[in-house]
C-alpha cells in the first residue's frame, strides 16, 4: 500500500456486514463481512457459485440483503441505492459497451449517464492511461478486440473518478500482456487512494495486485489473507486454500 | 434559503436533469442505425397506407363524378326515345355517398357497402340490398388502409422496437452497468429510451397522415382528433410493451409474449366476439330480402289485381279512389305491385337495419377490450365510413326514392300525360355536402 495513503486505510469505503443473502429462498451469502478501505485493493475470491458475484451484486443494490448490510461509502444500499451508485465506477466481466459508437462516443455516452461532462482531452489522456492506441479510438467497438474493449471500459471506471471501483472479473479473456498492464493499472489506481473490490476466480492474479484477499465458499467466507508490508500474498497458501485436494 | 426558494432550484435542477438525459437519449438514438431503419419502414408503410387510401378514395370520386354527368345523359336519353311511362320504368336516378375529406384514412364500410346505387322506381329494397350481401359476415379487420395500418401494423413495430429494451442490453452485457452507472433513478433511463423510440414510431406515422389529411382538406379538429388517437394508441402499447419489457425474462420470452397478447387484442377477441355478437343478434341476409321482394313483386304479375291494390291502397290511402284497373296491362298497377313488394319485404329490411345497428353497438363494447378494433373505429367515425354512416346513406337512398314516389304518383294515378314540361321538378339526389 502507498504509503502516503495509510491515513486512509483504517476508512472503509465498502463494508460487508453479515450479509445474508436469499435467491430464489435459497441461501447464497451467509453472515459474509469484510471491508475495504481507501488505498486498497480487496481481491475475492471464490469457485464458481461461491457468492462472488452475489457480493458484487449486493453492493450494487441488484440484490436485496435478507439481512445484515452493505455500505458504500458510508451509505447503506439499501436506503440510499442512487447515491451509493454515484460513489462507485462499476467494471463488469467482458464489459459489452455499445458496438455502433466508438471508443469516444461511448465514454461521452456513459459519463452522461453519470451525469458527467469530460472535455476530449480528458477523455483521450483516460485513453493514455489504458494504453489504446490513438488510431483504434475512431473505430467503431464492433472492430475491438476483448482487450481493446476492456481497456475502454476500464477508462470508464478512470473518467468516473470516483474513490471505489468494483471489478467483476476484470481479466477474465485477457491475454497475458494485457492482464499485467491492468494488474499495473489497477495497482495505480489504489495508490491513489481509490478503494478497489476485485472478484475473480485467479488465484495468482489476485495476489499480483490485492493488499488482502477474501475466499468465499459456499456462500460464506471461510478465510483471509493479508500481503505483509511491501510484499505480495503468498500465491501457495491461497492456492491450498482455494482447492485443498487440488493442492494435496 | 427559503423552503419555497429550495424548492423551486430543486424543480429547476430536476428539470434541467430531464433535458440533459433527453437530449443524450435522443442523441444516441440518432446514431442508432436499426432506429432509422425502422422509422424509415414505418414510414414506408403509412405512405403505403395513406397513398392506398386517396387512391381509393380518388377512384371513388371520378367514379361519381363520372356516374353523375352518364346519370343525367341517359336520363335524356331515355326520356326522349321513350314514351310517357315506359320512360319512367327505363330511367335510372343515381345516388351515392360522396367520400368524406378524411375516408382516406380509414375506408371502413365504403370497403363492403355499396356506396352509390342507381336507383329506379321499380321496388327499391332489391336495388339497396342485391350488392351487399356481404357486409354483415364480413371481418372486423379492413383493408391496408391508414386505420388498418395503425391499428394492426403500428403495434407490432413497437413490439419489435421496445421487447428488448432490458432484455437486449442484458445479453449484451450492459444491462447493470448502465444501471450501475446512470445517475438518480435509473428507471428513467428505460422511460426515456421507449419514449424516445416510440416518438420515433409515432413521428414517422403521423407525418403521411398530416400531409394527406391537408393535401386532402380534412378539417382541423379532425386531424387533430385523430392525431390524439393515434397518440394514445402508441403510448398503449409502449407502456405494454416497457412493462413486459422490465420482466427479467429473455427477449425471446418477452417477445413470445407480446406477440401473444397483440393476436389476443388485434385478432382473438375480435374474431371471438363477432361469433358471439352474430349468434346473440341474428339477423337476415341482404339475400334474404332480394328474394323476399323479387317473389312479392313476380307474385303481383298473378295475384287478383284487386288484392295488389287494396295492399298499396294501405299505404297510400289518398289513391283509393284512383285504385280501378280495367285494362290487362296498366302502369298504376305495374307500380303498385313493385310497391307491394317492398312492402313485403320492409320487415326483413328493418330486422336487417336494426341488426346492423345492434351488432355495430355490441362491437364498440367489444371493442374497449380490444384497442385495436378501438382504434380502427374511432378512425371510422372520424372519416364517417361507419356503420351508421352507411346507413345513414342508404336512409337518404329510401328518401329519395319516396321522393321520386310522391312526383310520380299523382301523375300515374291521375293517369296525366308525362309531356317533357311534367318532368320539371323530378327530384334529384342530393347527398349530403362532403366534409360534413
Amino acid at each position: 500500500m502507498n504509503p502516503s495513503v495509510t491515513s486512509l486505510a483504517h476508512m472503509p469505503k465498502l463494508q460487508a456486514e453479515q450479509l445474508r443473502v436469499l435467491r430464489s429462498g435459497k441461501e447464497v451469502l451467509s453472515g459474509v463481512s469484510f471491508n475495504v478501505a481507501g488505498g486498497e485493493v480487496y481481491g475475492l475470491l471464490g469457485g464458481n457459485g461461491a457468492g462472488k458475484s452475489t457480493t458484487l451484486a449486493a453492493f450494487l443494490g441488484f440484490v436485496p440483503a435478507a439481512s445484515g448490510r452493505v455500505v458504500v461509502d458510508g451509505l447503506d444500499v439499501g436506503s440510499d441505492l442512487a447515491a451509493a451508485r454515484r460513489a462507485m465506477a462499476y467494471l463488469p466481466e467482458a464489459a459489452s459497451l455499445y458496438e455502433h459508437l466508438d471508443a469516444r462516443e461511448n465514454l461521452d455516452y456513459f459519463l452522461q449517464l453519470a451525469d458527467m461532462r469530460c472535455s476530449a482531452d480528458e477523455i483521450d489522456l483516460a485513453l493514455d492511461r489504458v494504453s489504446l492506441g490513438a488510431e483504434a479510438r475512431g473505430l467503431k467497438l464492433r472492430s475491438y478486440s476483448k482487450g481493446m474493449r476492456q481497456k475502454v471500459a476500464i477508462a470508464l471506471a478512470i473518467l468516473r473518478d470516483t474513490g471505489i471501483l468494483l471489478l467483476d472479473e476484470p481479466t477474465s479473456g485477457l491475454d497475458p500482456t494485457a492482464i499485467d498492464e491492468f494488474h499495473g493499472l489497477v495497482r495505480g489506481l489504489a495508490d491513489a487512494g481509490k478503494a478497489i473490490l476485485m472478484v475473480t476466480h485467479d488465484v495468482y492474479g489476485a495476489c499480483q495486485v490485492a493488499d488482502r484477499i477474501g475466499l468465499l465458499r459456499g456462500g460464506q467466507l471461510v478465510a483471509q489473507f493479508e500481503a505483509p508490508p511491501g510484499g505480495r500474498i503468498d500465491t501457495e497458501t491461497v492456492h491450498r486454500a482455494f482447492s485443498p485436494r487440488a493442492a494435496a | 434559503m427559503g423552503r419555497r426558494t429550495v424548492e423551486a432550484m430543486s424543480a429547476r435542477s430536476a428539470s434541467a436533469s430531464v433535458w440533459s438525459a433527453l437530449r443524450r437519449e435522443a442523441a444516441f438514438l440518432a446514431r442508432d442505425r436499426s432506429a432509422w431503419a425502422w422509422w424509415l419502414v414505418v414510414l414506408f408503410l403509412s405512405v403505403l397506407a395513406v397513398s392506398a387510401g386517396l387512391n381509393e378514395v380518388h377512384r371513388q370520386k371520378a367514379t361519381i363524378a363520372h356516374l353523375v354527368e352518364a346519370d343525367r345523359a341517359e336520363r335524356m336519353a331515355v326520356l326522349k326515345t321513350r314514351k310517357e311511362w315506359s320512360a319512367v320504368y327505363h330511367s335510372f336516378h343515381l345516388t351515392y355517398d360522396p367520400p368524406s375529406e378524411f375516408a382516406f384514412a380509414a375506408l371502413g364500410r365504403r370497403d363492403d357497402a355499396a356506396w352509390k346505387h342507381r336507383v329506379r322506381m321499380l321496388a327499391l329494397e332489391g336495388q339497396i340490398h342485391e350488392r351487399d350481401a356481404g357486409h354483415p359476415v364480413l371481418a372486423l379487420v379492413g383493408r391496408f388502409d391508414f386505420a388498418f395500418f395503425a391499428a394492426f401494423v403500428l403495434p407490432l413495430v413497437l413490439i419489435v422496437l421496445l421487447h428488448g429494451l432490458r432484455a437486449g442490453e442484458r445479453v449484451a452485457g450492459r444491462h447493470d452497468l448502465l444501471v450501475a452507472t446512470a445517475a438518480g433513478d435509473s428507471g428513467r433511463l428505460w422511460r426515456l429510451r421507449a419514449g424516445l423510440r416510440a416518438t420515433v414510431v409515432f413521428s414517422a406515422a403521423v407525418l403521411p397522415l398530416v400531409v394527406a389529411a391537408g393535401l386532402s382538406g380534412t378539417a382541423a379538429p379532425t386531424l387533430l382528433a385523430a392525431c390524439a388517437l393515434l397518440f394514445a394508441y402508441v403510448l398503449f402499447w409502449t407502456l405494454v410493451c416497457a412493462v413486459l419489457a422490465a420482466w427479467q425474462q429473455t427477449a425471446e420470452v418477452i417477445l413470445a409474449a407480446l406477440v401473444a397478447l397483440w393476436i389476443l387484442l388485434g385478432v382473438v377477441v375480435p374474431a371471438a366476439g363477432r361469433i358471439a355478437i352474430d349468434r346473440t343478434v341474428p339477423m337476415p341476409s341482404g339475400a334474404d330480402i332480394v328474394m323476399t321482394q323479387r317473389e312479392a313483386v313476380n307474385a303481383g304479375w298473378d295475384l287478383p289485381k284487386a288484392n295488389t291494390m287494396a295492399a298499396f291502397v294501405e299505404r297510400h290511402p289518398q289513391w283509393a279512389a284512383y285504385t280501378a284497373v280495367e285494362r290487362p296491362f296498366e302502369w298504376k298497377w305495374y307500380f303498385a305491385f313493385q310497391q307491394v313488394g317492398d312492402q313485403k319485404a320492409q320487415a326483413l329490411s328493418e330486422a336487417y337495419t336494426d341488426g346492423r345497428m345492434e351488432r355495430d353497438r355490441l362491437a364498440g363494447w367489444l371493442a374497449l377490450i380490444a384497442p385495436p378494433v378501438l382504434l380502427e373505429r374511432a378512425l371510422q367515425v372520424l372519416a364517417r365510413t361507419d356503420v351508421r354512416a352507411s346507413l345513414a346513406y342508404e336512409a337518404r337512398v329510401r328518401d329519395f326514392h319516396a321522393s321520386l314516389r310522391e312526383f310520380y304518383y299523382p301523375k300515374l294515378f291521375r293517369d296525366d300525360r308525362l309531356e317533357p314540361a311534367a318532368l320539371e321538378g323530378l327530384p334529384e339526389f342530393s347527398p349530403r355536402a362532403a366534409g360534413r
